[in-house]
């Protein structure tokens, strides 16, 4: 199982070896992303971590108990409804059928937690109604 | 057997008893009611489409300024317009890209702003001539400033359209959006049953100067489209096998809105405009019934691969719409998965849509002026030399 997350660090854990930790202790690889971590200011990590569910679960929870702040809506696919014509381009490229169209409605449907942020439908919109927000 | 005459409808939209069914709901009851009771239940039946259309343009008069200018050039927020016509007219093709480089824009934006009402910069450089001194002009346009607005599409409504493919090693970006290697996706543009066209096989019942709706307002047939070709294969229920006939289209442009009219942009090949077109038919006999009850397991594409860039591609055979619209269908053996490019949501809002405003009066059939051609030819360039 995969989880992109951004992970927020506070002063004084940014020094800390955060994936040596999650890797030895949890068995959780993290691979990362981006990173914005200067010495003694504030960091931020995008990291897609990849493990077992409960100890991914596990992982997260000690993270949190480091004072570190976990943005699991790190980056996430967004569907601007306005802009959307439903045309359904966009579920042909679709890895992992979050995008279908309903068979009755033909309304585009998202589907987010079978999203992983491949962000293949981004470029493929016609009218750039899918986004990646923060 | 006629049934009732296009007057006699109107006169029924007039009083307020019209019986107005979409296409949609037409299928769905046929099977049970039969092509008899229908044809004497309903007046009138609706379609609709909603799907890019490149071969669309905008006819803009700009109104004379003081001193007077004969433009020689001109840009529409950064895109280019044509201004060989008229010294104060200007059209703007919704393919056309921005010259800004940096932007995935083009004409269906600038068409799409100006419908909405949003206000689009004019660049305009003139000839200077004794009569129309002037030598440029830059100024904002909107709707509401612009003398006359208008669209004028030379190619809209295809009776039928293809399915893309792609056999080859790496993405091909088109027209039909990504088509991804290996057989990775298959795209079809035409809302199969439900595009107008594919209910009026023959053109029968629509001609030059039928009101339809365009783009959220009223238009008209103008013309027979460009690459119109009725002389396409056909099956028995004579709905064609591939691209077939088309229609050009004019409507004011004022009268227009969202969603109906919207720029849209297809990464690595270029800017056009979605549109939604829909088309009533007077149910003046059973045969428009009979026609309209078309299903979509009765009308099929051909399925090409655009890794081979000519003119004829390689076809890897028919399927049908029933099969397109289940989200798979098998190419060379393989099963791929389907995604359509014409919103199927808003094809059955824009017949929804016109069977509503016919049901409240405001809007009236036309019988068409010309018929369209029906064994028109196609001759295709072959360059010489
Ligand atoms: S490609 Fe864009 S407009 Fe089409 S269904 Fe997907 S999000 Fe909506
Ligand atoms: S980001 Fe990838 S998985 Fe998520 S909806 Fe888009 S194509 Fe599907």
């Amino acid at each position: 199982m995969k989880k992109r997350v951004t992970l927020t660090f506070p002063r004084q854990v940014v020094q800390m070896p955060v994936t040596y930790r999650l890797a030895k202790d949890f068995n959780v690889a993290a691979n990362i992303i981006r990173a914005q971590v200067a010495p003694n200011q504030v960091g931020k990590l995008v990291v897609e971590l990849s493990g077992d569910i409960d100890q991914l679960e596990a992982a997260l929870d000690w993270l949190g108990q480091q004072g570190i702040e976990i943005g699991l809506t790190s980056r996430e696919i967004t569907i601007d409804e306005e802009s959307c014509v439903h045309c359904g381009l966009c579920t042909g490229v679709c890895p992992t059928q979050a995008l279908t169209l309903d068979k009755h409605t033909w309304l585009l449907n998202f589907a987010r937690s079978r999203c992983i942020v491949c962000e293949q439908c981004i470029p493929t919109c016609p009218v750039v109604a899918i986004s990646t927000q923060f | 057997m006629p049934l009732r005459t296009v007057a006699e409808i109107n006169e029924k939209i007039d009083r307020g008893q019209v019986t107005v069914w979409t296409v949609a709901e037409l299928k769905q009851r046929v099977g049970e009611w039969g092509i008899r009771r229908c044809a004497e239940t309903v007046d009138v039946v609706t379609t609709g489409t909603y799907e890019p259309m490149e071969a669309s343009a905008a006819v803009l008069n700009i109104g004379q300024t003081d001193p007077p200018l004969k433009i020689r050039q001109a840009w529409l927020d950064g895109v280019p317009a044509y201004a060989g016509f008229g010294a104060a007219d200007l059209m703007i093709g919704a393919s056309q890209p921005t010259e800004a480089e940096d932007q995935e824009r083009g004409g269906g934006h600038v068409i799409e702003a100006l419908v909405d009402g949003r206000a689009v910069a004019l660049r305009a450089v003139g000839y200077q001539t004794d009569c129309y001194p002037r030598a440029s002009l830059e100024t904002t346009l909107t709707r509401e400033t612009v003398n006359q607005f208008y669209l004028y599409n030379p190619r809209n409504l295809y009776q039928n359209f293809i399915v893309g493919v792609n056999g080859g090693e790496r993405t091909l970006y088109t027209y039909l959006g990504p088509l991804l290697p290996q057989l990775g996706n298959a795209v079809y543009a035409s809302p199969g049953a439900l595009a107008p066209l594919m209910n009026d096989p023959d053109l029968t019942w629509v001609g030059i100067g039928t009101r339809i709706f365009l783009g959220g307002g009223e238009g008209y047939i103008a013309w027979e489209g460009t690459q119109h070709f009725p002389l396409q294969k056909r099956l028995e229920n004579r709905t064609p096998v591939g691209p077939a006939a088309t229609v050009a289209l004019i409507g004011d442009a004022r009268s227009m809105g969202r969603p109906w009219v919207r720029g849209c942009y297809f990464k690595h090949y270029g800017p056009s405009l979605m549109l939604g077109v829909g088309v009533p038919f007077p149910v003046v006999d059973e045969t428009v019934i009979a026609a309209c009850a078309v299903r979509d397991e009765e009308v099929v594409a051909p399925v090409m691969d655009f890794a081979i860039p000519r003119r004829v591609r390689p076809s890897f055979g028919l399927v049908t719409y029933a099969q397109l619209k289940s989200g798979r269908i098998t190419v060379d053996g393989r099963p791929v998965r389907t995604a359509p490019l014409a919103s199927l949501h808003l094809s059955l809002k824009v017949a929804e849509t016109l069977r509503d405003w016919i049901a409240a009066g405001r809007f009236r059939l036309t019988e068409p002026v010309a018929a369209l051609p029906r064994d028109r030819t196609f001759l295709a360039q072959d360059v010489v030399g």
